[in-house]
């Protein structure tokens, strides 16, 4: 909880605090809003694929991925047979096993049933979202995380069917409207760089995805350069830890002009008291 | 294809994307963590964003060729995007300033 103000009455300060949901919420606003465009044009381009209303909502609540959804959209107007669809399909969402293995050990203890329901409304900008909260806020609960995935998925949806329910009278640049998704990624690695290390980490994936999918020819580059990247991260930071006990000395692991360097991350206050 | 195909791809596609959000999160989310695979898993969200953001700026959705000069409108917003992040830290600013640089980049070139 929240204080969103001090009301001054009577001589004391009274705390008025702000409802769970509301506080969720407005963290969710940003990614909730950057939905509705993306999600109007994959309702345009499903529509435009063939999919009725019905059929559009369906799909964004039980794939809930803008790239999926889209790549469905594109092979379905060329005409591409069921199987290879689900496919490639499959490779582009394998990725998801990183981003679930990664936010698994702040979900430690949960039911059965939560981790089911929280890996269905998994998706790229929700974790991104709740990665970010969970390694800078210590208050920032499973629950909380589950929220904003559904709050995300129900704007998600609404826009999917309104851009089906218009979408014989509209077109778009869907390039333009693309463009959110990777103004949203580029915010997400800003904001997580904060030392030499991670920035060289970062543009070894970047350099290595370029190699890999043109290679493959196809989106499981995504997975191998991420594989790549973070393991070599891994192996580096081992070795350095290793030879010289402690990471902060280490020119590869000074600190990074940076948004994020005046916050405080969990990871940050552990090792500074290491 | 008509609906009932459609209706089918759905189910498929709700599996496919189902099987690897589940399955790691269920094993890892019961069973003690081992330390380097959390130092490992440090390193793949900036690695995952960065190459899907590589991805839309540098790679045709036709063929996966490289074209690192198919989108310099893209690639200009996107330098404006880094600019408004690091500046002012907020997700929103960064998005919706993004779109706009992004539509008048593409309306004036």
């Amino acid at each position: 909880m929240t204080l969103i103000a001090d009301s001054f009455i009577g001589g004391t300060f009274l705390k008025r605090e702000e409802p769970n949901w509301l506080m969720v919420l407005k963290i969710a606003m940003p990614l909730c809003l950057s939905y509705i465009p993306i999600g109007l044009a994959c309702g345009i381009l499903l529509h435009a694929a063939g999919f009725n209303f019905l059929l559009t909502l369906l799909v964004s609540i039980v794939v809930f991925s803008g790239g999926a959804q889209f790549l469905i959209a594109s092979l379905l107007t060329i005409n591409a047979p069921i199987i290879s669809i689900v496919v490639t399909l499959f490779f582009l969402e394998l990725r998801y096993a990183l981003l679930g293995s990664s936010l698994s050990r702040y979900l430690k203890g949960q039911s059965q049933h939560f981790i089911w329901l929280f890996s269905v409304s998994l998706n790229d900008e929700n974790y991104a979202v709740n990665y970010l909260k969970f390694a800078t806020d210590k208050t920032w609960t499973p629950k909380q995380a589950l929220m904003v995935e559904h709050y995300s998925l129900l704007s998600w949806s609404v826009a999917n069917l309104i851009g089906s329910l218009i979408g014989s009278a509209l077109t778009i640049d869907l390039e333009i409207v693309d463009f959110a998704l990777t103004a949203l990624f580029l915010y997400m690695i800003v904001m997580q760089i904060r030392n030499r290390m991670t920035l060289l980490i970062s543009l070894l994936s970047g350099v290595l995805a370029v190699a890999f999918m043109v290679w493959t020819k196809s989106t499981l580059g995504l997975v191998l350069s991420t594989l790549v990247a973070s393991f070599i991260g891994f192996l580096v930071e081992a070795k350095i830890r290793k030879g010289k006990g402690r990471l902060s000395d280490h020119w590869l692991f000074g600190k990074v002009r940076g948004p994020a360097v005046t916050r405080k991350t969990i990871e940050d206050k552990k090792s500074t008291e290491s | 294809m008509d609906s009932w195909d459609h209706f089918l791809l759905i189910i498929l596609a709700a599996i496919a994307a189902f099987i690897p959000r589940y399955l790691p999160m269920l094993f890892f989310s019961k069973r003690e963590i081992p330390e380097w695979f959390n130092e490992w898993m440090k390193y793949v969200p900036v690695s995952l964003f960065t190459a899907l953001v590589v991805k839309s700026l540098f790679i045709t959705t036709a063929g996966y060729h490289f074209a690192p000069f198919a989108h310099v409108n893209q690639l200009i917003a996107a330098v404006i995007v880094i600019v408004i992040t690091y500046m002012t830290r907020s997700m929103a600013l960064s998005v919706i300033l993004g779109l706009v640089a992004v539509f008048v980049i593409t309306m004036v070139m």
